[in-house]
């Protein structure tokens, strides 16, 4: 097992971490071979972005809602960010379950793989892309007016904030694809998720939202992760904002993470 | 009456592939028209050209009387289809399919329901008939497309290799169906299959066909006949094969078998084994296994192209 | 050869009307067969009117904001949006028929070649009436006014039937092409764009940017309005008549297109 990873030194690396880099590169190369897998991960959020930042600049002119010298791009950023993790975690998770559909599973599960690399592997993968998509995104839409006033440090905390957010996306779609070995039902994830972050800071500000809807989206905890994100972009780099966006992200990480290891023991003790 | 299948000079081009290659034949009234080949041959292709489903490249075909291309309509309502993959929605029962087949083609809907219920009983469905189709054995599905092209009673029915894939008890008991349409009905039927029993039970002619050309066409009886001889397969250790070889053809013209094998026509007929058999004995050769055939059409395929039809079928 | 000979045909002629009831029906069936299928008809409506109206409620206190309630500007936008991808539940039933092989049934009746989809037309047509029903009484519950009257309701039906069967005729043409319930994605993304880019949220004259200068030219544009003719002004004719323009004349391109498409089943 260890000396057939290409690319490693793993002759000198503990297995666990040989194994579980062995299935981060192969996660890797599959997504990127399946352009289908990440083209929408890429795409969507950006096109949405271009959108509705054009469609809504003029918000940026109503009282309170961005700092002066800033444009409602820039309050979209963290939006982007956070929606291309989205994708990415359930693409990934979709994979897994391709995996248990194909009996890929069981031949790791069989072989003398750590059960911990199995998770590992797909959701590094799954971290990589995160990471990926916040300095693409970020690149990409700089040019046109996507600053980030907390200049590389914020910008950091972004690429943070999304790589900790796919871990746990990532783990949650891995979770159900673990009970339910479906890709479709992982699939089904998609909507609820996006649901959610409707009812949040994400798209608009909730200070502009009223009733029972503005009271949900305000103690919704993606809320307050955005809010986090959008500092760094908006007003300037804060570590406690920055602790607080990567908090909430850690907390849904450790969350997905307890969600997704407790499937995958299921379905290994089930048989896979 | 004139023919209810009419074909001249068909073909059919796929981008450089030529899946027929100018076929004429014509079908006579009443008769049971079987259509043999291997897989790949272009039986379907010929059947879909004929039931409206593909255009010929070139060529005319006149099904019932009217010009496959240019009366379509018509001929669709002249005939009953049963194609290779049956054509049923997994999601409605049979039942139901029936009384939409009537709709499709235009039978009114208290007639429609009384031939469903007569359908449904002849092929044996009845029971089966409120359960959704997607849950029905291929046996099931292969009646119940039966019934279905039978719904608007057509005089030319088309049976696309209609037991393929079915249990031999499935199989004789769609043939005796096909037996009863065609005796009791009157109905003129244009059978495709890959298995020459199939063809030899049931057809009153035989049309071989081999890369999108008809190489032979006869009742299964003549075209048998013009084989002629029987013949002798033969199974010799692997060192005795080319003397054995050399030896057998001085007794009828060699024929296709599978690989390692031997065999061989028998100018003089089944007498004529005996000569064979004293002839291995003096020349030392050692007989692993022996065995005579009656012509099959397996053989007029065979001698016809070169290869056998069913290839594992020795 | 004798063209008169008394071959026994089926003697029957095909009633188009019958078989479009037939074959109506049997997509309600399925659909109930398949309860699956039902979700996304009935949740997307819910969801894109409460969450596009709660989310963008604040649009309204934009300067020239064309109303002061968010229901009245969204609920068109929901219905329609909803509406367009009840073509996606067609396009996926033409595939599975097409990968089932079942299509061919269907090809081989002697009724003329339009029936068929045209059938499939007029169930995405009845199909509206879900979204219709779901976003009015929502936007009812929540205070949407009706300032053109019965008319408002009228136009937004027309509209949504309008959109739902230009969907129906895009998701054909991709389909009779694709053969394959996969191309069910291209179908989709085919009628976001077209949703997407469009006055969903604002009117074209708040946008600022790329924007405007392809909504402009979205056929989608001028739909809306008619959508919203009732609700956002009182249906004046000149929001009216460029949103039937823009239906009839899609619909012209996009039956030549998806006609084209069906030649493909027969080659």
């Amino acid at each position: 097992m260890t000396t057939t990873v290409a690319g490693t030194r793993a002759s000198h690396m503990p297995l666990f971490v040989a194994q579980s880099w062995a299935l981060v590169m192969r996660a890797v190369v599959r997504f990127v071979r399946q352009p289908a897998s990440w083209i929408p991960g890429m795409v969507f959020p950006l096109l949405l972005v271009a959108v509705n930042s054009s469609a809504m600049s003029r918000v940026a002119t109503l009282p309170g809602v961005v700092p002066p010298g800033t444009t409602f791009l820039m309050f979209l950023l963290p939006a982007a960010i956070i929606q291309g993790v989205m994708f990415g975690g359930i693409s990934g998770g979709a994979e897994l379950a391709t995996d248990i559909q194909t009996g890929f599973f069981d031949r790791l599960i069989s072989s003398p793989v750590s059960r911990p690399s199995i998770l590992v592997g797909r959701l590094g993968g799954a971290m990589a892309f995160g990471a990926f998509q916040a300095v693409v995104f970020q690149l990409i839409l700089w040019p046109f007016g996507g600053d980030v006033v907390g200049g590389i440090a914020g910008r950091l905390v972004l690429v943070v904030v999304a790589v900790v957010l796919s871990l746990g996306f990532g783990a949650l779609a891995a979770g159900i694809a673990a009970r339910t070995g479906q890709a479709e039902a992982v699939q089904g994830f998609f909507p609820l998720v996006f649901i959610s972050l409707f009812l949040s800071s994400c798209f608009f500000p909730t200070e502009l939202m009223s009733g029972w809807y503005q009271t949900v989206a305000e103690y919704n905890p993606i809320s307050v992760m955005v809010d986090g994100m959008r500092y760094q972009v908006l007003e300037g780099f804060s570590w406690s904002e920055a602790a607080q966006s990567v908090g909430v992200a850690a907390i849904i990480a450790v969350l997905g993470l307890w969600f997704a290891a407790a499937g995958v023991r299921k379905r290994i003790a089930v048989g896979g | 009456m004139s023919a209810p299948i009419l074909v001249e000079d068909l073909r059919r081009t796929f981008d450089d592939i030529t899946a027929v290659d100018g076929v004429d034949l014509e079908v006579h009234d009443g008769e049971i028209f079987g259509f043999l080949g291997p897989n790949g041959a272009g039986k379907s292709t010929i059947v879909r050209m004929l039931v409206t489903l593909l255009k010929p490249t070139s060529g005319r075909a006149r099904v019932a009387g009217f010009d496959v291309v240019s009366q379509s309509a018509q001929v669709r309502s002249s005939i009953g289809v049963a194609l290779q993959d049956a054509a049923i929605d997994p999601l409605m029962t049979g039942r139901e399919l029936l009384r939409l087949q009537a709709v499709l083609h235009g039978i009114g809907r208290k007639d429609g329901n009384e031939r469903s219920e007569r359908l449904l009983e002849r092929v044996g469905l009845t029971e089966a008939a409120d359960r959704l189709v997607g849950g029905y054995s291929g046996g099931m599905r292969r009646r119940l497309d039966l019934a279905l092209a039978l719904m608007h009673e057509p005089k030319v029915l088309f049976l696309d290799e209609p037991t393929t894939g079915l249990d031999p008890m499935s199989r004789l008991n769609l043939w005796e169906e096909v037996r009863r349409l065609n005796t009791e009905f009157g109905a003129t039927v244009f059978l495709t299959t890959q298995y020459l029993e199939e063809a030899d039970e049931l057809a009153h002619r035989v049309a071989i066909i081999d890369h999108g050309r008809i190489v032979r066409e006869g009742t299964p009886v003549a075209l048998k006949d013009q084989v002629g001889s029987p013949t002798l397969r033969l199974d010799v250790p692997g060192e005795q094969y080319e003397v054995a070889r050399d030896l057998l053809v001085q007794f009828g013209e060699e024929r296709a078998a599978r690989s390692g094998r031997l065999a061989v026509g028998l100018d003089a007929g089944a007498t004529g084994m005996r000569d064979v058999v004293r002839a291995l004995d003096e020349a030392g050769i050692e007989v692993l296994h022996m065995e005579l055939d009656a012509p099959s059409l397996d053989d007029v395929f065979a001698e016809a192209t070169g290869r056998r039809l069913e290839g594992a079928g020795e | 050869m004798a063209l008169d000979l008394q071959v026994r045909t089926g003697g029957h002629r095909v009633s188009e009307g019958a078989l479009i009831n037939a074959l109506v029906a049997r997509s309600a069936v399925n659909l109930k067969r398949i309860p699956v299928a039902l979700i996304p008809l009935v949740v997307m409506p819910i969801f894109f009117t409460v969450a596009f109206s709660g989310t963008f409620r604040g649009l309204t206190q934009l300067p020239g904001y064309p109303t002061d309630n968010i229901y009245n500007w969204m609920v068109p936008y929901a219905c329609v949006q909803t509406a367009s991808f009840g073509a996606l539940g067609a396009a996926f039933a033409l595939g599975r028929d097409l990968e089932t092989g079942f299509y061919d049934r269907l090809l081989l009746s002697p009724s003329p070649r339009w029936v068929v989809p045209g059938a499939g037309l007029v169930w995405a047509a009845i199909r509206t009436g879900i979204p219709i029903v779901i976003t009015l009484s929502i936007g009812t519950l929540e205070g949407m006014t009706y300032p053109g009257g019965v008319m408002a309701v009228v136009w937004l039906a027309v509209a949504s039937i309008g959109v739902a069967v230009m969907g129906g005729l895009w998701g054909l043409g991709v389909m009779y092409r694709a053969k394959q319930q996969s191309a069910g994605g291209l179908v989709q993304v085919g009628l976001f764009v077209a949703m997407f880019l469009s006055i969903g949220t604002v009117p074209l004259d708040l946008m600022e940017g790329w924007l405007p200068h392809v909504a402009k030219f979205n056929p989608v544009t001028p739909i809306l309005t008619l959508a919203r003719a009732g609700f956002v002004g009182t249906g004046s004719w000149a929001d009216i008549w460029p949103g039937l323009l823009s239906i009839a004349t899609c619909s012209v391109l996009l039956g030549w297109w998806a006609q084209r498409g069906m030649k493909t089943l027969i080659p």
